[in-house]
């Protein structure tokens, strides 16, 4: 119902999930929450109409939105769990063979007209990265970044690797449907998962077996409404997940709760709530 | 017509409606009832009762204040008609029976006597040490506090004294057992003058929400409140009260026992005798857990919008479920991993799909009737998809004929329905309605957002469409395109030489 939900292919990950087509997902009659998020489950300012449900990760956004008046949720679980229920083997690779640091820089975001960038200090990134990753890193730069040419060969010439896993999309163009496949094939090649902020993608990581570290200069981002509590009530209520060295069964203990992993359910009941069986 | 003793006080022409009786009553006395030389049945009661108490007595004298109703009797040769007030009468009896209680033994013609008074008129018609079995009204009782009409129109034509404006009237346990001096005492359940339940004060007081005694107390008041118009549903109260104790407290009556008698039950209810022996019941001989039902716990887990939580209940139930009987959360019990269930009693013929289906058909009808919070959308609550995702927790296939099945046994199962709503249903309804209404506007809304958003995105496609048709059109029109033409048409003579003998002869033709 909206085009939000189908950023990074998520829609298309439960469609398949349910065993219809993903090419074209079926319409969510609601809204599907689309990273992970310190408030409600979507940007402070964001609209919803009357009668959409709100499938979101976990529980907290829904204990958090009900706070702030809204009704109507339903907790799911990440469609990324989802997806390596579905990919038990992609990218996937001996323990040992494990090497390396995917290195998230937190990144501005993208609307025609209404985008916002990051500004920071990239130098001092690049060398705090240096001084603290012992194997090979690899930068991953959303497309906001990557296509700026300006930030993204500061990390080239550091001599990392760039990547970008694609775009997110808008009103249904645009968006990489392989976008997740190909960051949960990275994710189980490397070692370590860490980045700038405490964000998606590190959990994500943890999900597939890496060692988190968030550390760095946060940056900041244009516009940036701190209505939920920013970075400090991040570094209130995650301590445990901020530094270069995190403890694992911490980290993955949070992250199953910030992930939703216990409310994950069978493709039957998903079905009937997405209301995508035929009733016709 | 009977021929009656009158004495002072009797209402002519007058008759009671509803004489105090049924199954409960009956079996308490059955307990009860001593042999003993002369009894006296106060106030209207049941013929069954008056047979009882003829059946174990040598003489019973039966007082009706209504003259008709005296002479409709057709009693046993032990028994004596009279008919007048309590204060009109004189003896003094061994058995004392007035479980009508003590609102319906005066005349029109009576001295305006309080509660303490006609308790002392018949005081004084027992021996010191005779069984007195004595009904008190409450008039704080739940369905009275619930009771939508004003107090002035509750007690029609027994009213020609303001009876129940009476401040000395007992309105608790405590009040009572002092008034009368009971050694027991029972939370009194009466549906139009048949006892429907009785419950000990202690268990009812001691008992908690979804437990076996609360159960017991809730359907008790449910038939009471059958027929009165309510200003909000019973439960809601009954459970408050539960937890704070008080369900003993709010009981629509009680029925006091004073002396001694036979050994007596912790409960009675239609067919059920039922005795708490520590942390169990024993139901007509059966071991129940005195434990919250599952319809409680479920509850809790909707509430909280705790799935996974009731996702791990329902497969545990699941595992579990047997076809011994029917299933119904709300007198179904844990006892350690297992379930035992409690008062239900009935045969079906049905697989345990079937009875887990009609058992999810009644969880869900009772969730959505008493408005109660739980997380799922209302396309799965309003079709069968909510029971079939829960059936599929407990690991059933609910296919059509399982769901409609089941739909068939909770219907068998249902409680009557209720005659009129109660005021906060009707409003809660109304309210449900109009949130409805509303999200069903957002959603033609959020549908014609999401056809916008369709729009653009096909004129995007349309645009890349048309742009690539011109290309097309520019690359068919270049030299290069048109020597590909005359090179493709070129390349398919196959033969040279007929093809030049084609144009030869043709040309000579024009």
């Amino acid at each position: 119902m909206h085009h939000h939900n189908w950023y990074y292919g998520q829609q298309h990950i439960l469609a398949r999930y349910c065993g219809l087509p993903d090419d074209f997902p079926p319409r969510l009659p609601g809204y599907l929450q689309h990273g992970w998020n310190v408030g409600c489950g979507w940007n402070p300012v964001h609209e919803f109409f009357d009668g959409a449900w709100r499938f979101v990760w976990s529980d907290a956004p829904r204990r958090r939105g009900h706070s702030l008046g809204r009704r109507n949720y339903s907790v799911i679980g990440a469609p990324m769990l989802y997806l390596m229920d579905l990919e038990p083997d992609l990218g996937r690779v001996a323990e040992a063979e494990r090497k390396g640091t995917l290195w998230f820089l937190f990144h501005g975001w993208d609307a025609p007209g209404i985008g916002a960038k990051i500004h920071g200090d990239h130098q001092r990134l690049i060398d705090e990265i240096k001084e603290t990753e012992t194997e090979p890193v690899t930068i991953s730069l959303y497309y906001t970044e990557f296509d700026r040419p300006e930030v993204r060969r500061v990390y080239q010439d550091a001599g990392f690797e760039v990547v970008c896993f694609g775009t997110r999309g808008w009103n249904y163009e645009g968006t990489d449907r392989r976008f997740l496949y190909k960051q949960l094939e990275a994710f189980r090649g490397f070692k370590r998962v860490a980045s700038n902020r405490l964000a998606t993608a590190v959990f994500y990581g943890v999900a597939a077996g890496c060692e988190p570290a968030v550390y760095g200069d946060a940056m900041e981002l244009e516009g940036d409404n701190p209505l939920f509590g920013g970075q400090t009530r991040i570094s209130r209520l995650w301590p445990e997940m901020l530094g270069k060295e995190i403890d694992l069964a911490a980290a993955r203990a949070i992250t199953d709760d910030e992930l939703g992993k216990r409310f994950l359910m069978p493709p039957a009941e998903m079905r009937m709530l997405f209301d995508w069986n035929q009733r016709d | 017509m009977t021929d009656v003793q009158i004495v002072r006080g009797e209402l002519q022409p007058w008759t009671d409606t509803l004489p105090t009786g049924g199954p409960a009553l009956l079996a308490l006395l059955d307990d009860l009832l001593p042999p003993s030389a002369r009894a006296l049945i106060a106030g209207p009661h049941s013929t069954e009762v008056i047979e009882l108490v003829a059946a174990r007595c040598a003489a019973v004298s039966v007082l009706l204040r209504s003259v008709s109703d005296a002479q409709d009797l057709r009693p046993a040769g032990n028994v004596t008609v009279i008919t007048g007030a309590l204060d009109g009468l004189t003896g003094e009896f061994d058995v004392v029976i007035a479980a009508d209680g003590l609102d319906r033994v005066l005349g029109a013609d009576s001295p305006a006597l309080n509660w303490p008074q006609r308790a002392a008129l018949l005081r004084a018609l027992s021996t010191p040490d005779a069984l007195v079995v004595v009904g008190v009204e409450n008039e704080f009782a739940l369905t009275g506090l619930y009771d939508r009409r004003p107090l002035d129109e509750r007690h029609g034509d027994d009213e020609w004294r303001p009876l129940h404006d009476d401040p000395d009237r007992p309105t608790s346990p405590a009040q009572v057992r002092e008034a009368l001096g009971a050694d027991r005492l029972y939370a009194s359940y009466t549906a139009a003058g048949a006892v429907h339940t009785l419950l000990d004060v202690e268990a009812a007081a001691a008992t908690r929400p979804g437990r076996p005694g609360a159960r017991l107390a809730l359907h008790g008041l449910a038939a009471t409140a059958a027929h009165t118009p309510l200003l909000a549903p019973l439960a809601d109260g009954a459970d408050a009260a539960a937890r704070a104790g008080l369900l003993a407290a709010i009981a629509p009556g009680w029925l006091a026992v004073r002396g001694a008698g036979g050994a007596t039950h912790t409960a009675y209810a239609d067919g059920l005798l039922a005795d708490l022996d520590g942390s169990q019941w024993m139901i007509n001989g059966n071991r129940v857990p005195d434990t919250e039902s599952v319809e409680t716990l479920l509850f809790r887990l909707a509430a909280a919008e705790d799935v996974p939580g009731f996702r791990a209940l329902a497969a545990r139930l699941g595992a579990w479920a047997d076809p011994d009987g029917p299933i119904l959360f709300d007198d179904l019990f844990p006892d350690g991993d297992d379930f035992v269930r409690g008062f239900s009693a009935g045969v079906f013929e049905d697989q345990v799909g079937e009875l887990l289906a009609a058992a999810y058909h009644r969880l869900r009808d009772r969730l959505l009737r008493g408005h109660r919070r739980h997380p799922w959308p209302p396309w799965m609550t309003e079709s069968d998809d909510l029971v079939a995702t829960w059936l599929g927790m407990s690991g059933v296939d609910a296919t059509p004929a399982v769901l409609a099945r089941g739909r068939e046994i909770a219907g068998l199962l249902a409680e009557p329905a209720v005659v009129e709503l109660d005021l906060r249903t009707v409003l809660a309804d109304a309210e449900t309605a109009r949130v409805r209404a509303a999200e069903l506007a957002g959603k033609v809304f959020g549908l014609e957002r999401t056809l916008r958003f369709r729009d653009q995105s096909l004129r995007t496609r349309e645009q890349q469409i048309r742009a690539v048709r011109d290309d097309l059109r520019g690359l068919r029109r270049s030299p290069a395109m048109r020597l590909h033409e005359i090179t493709r048409k070129v390349a398919k003579i196959r033969d040279p030489r007929k093809f030049a003998g084609a144009v030869k002869r043709r040309l000579r033709k024009s």
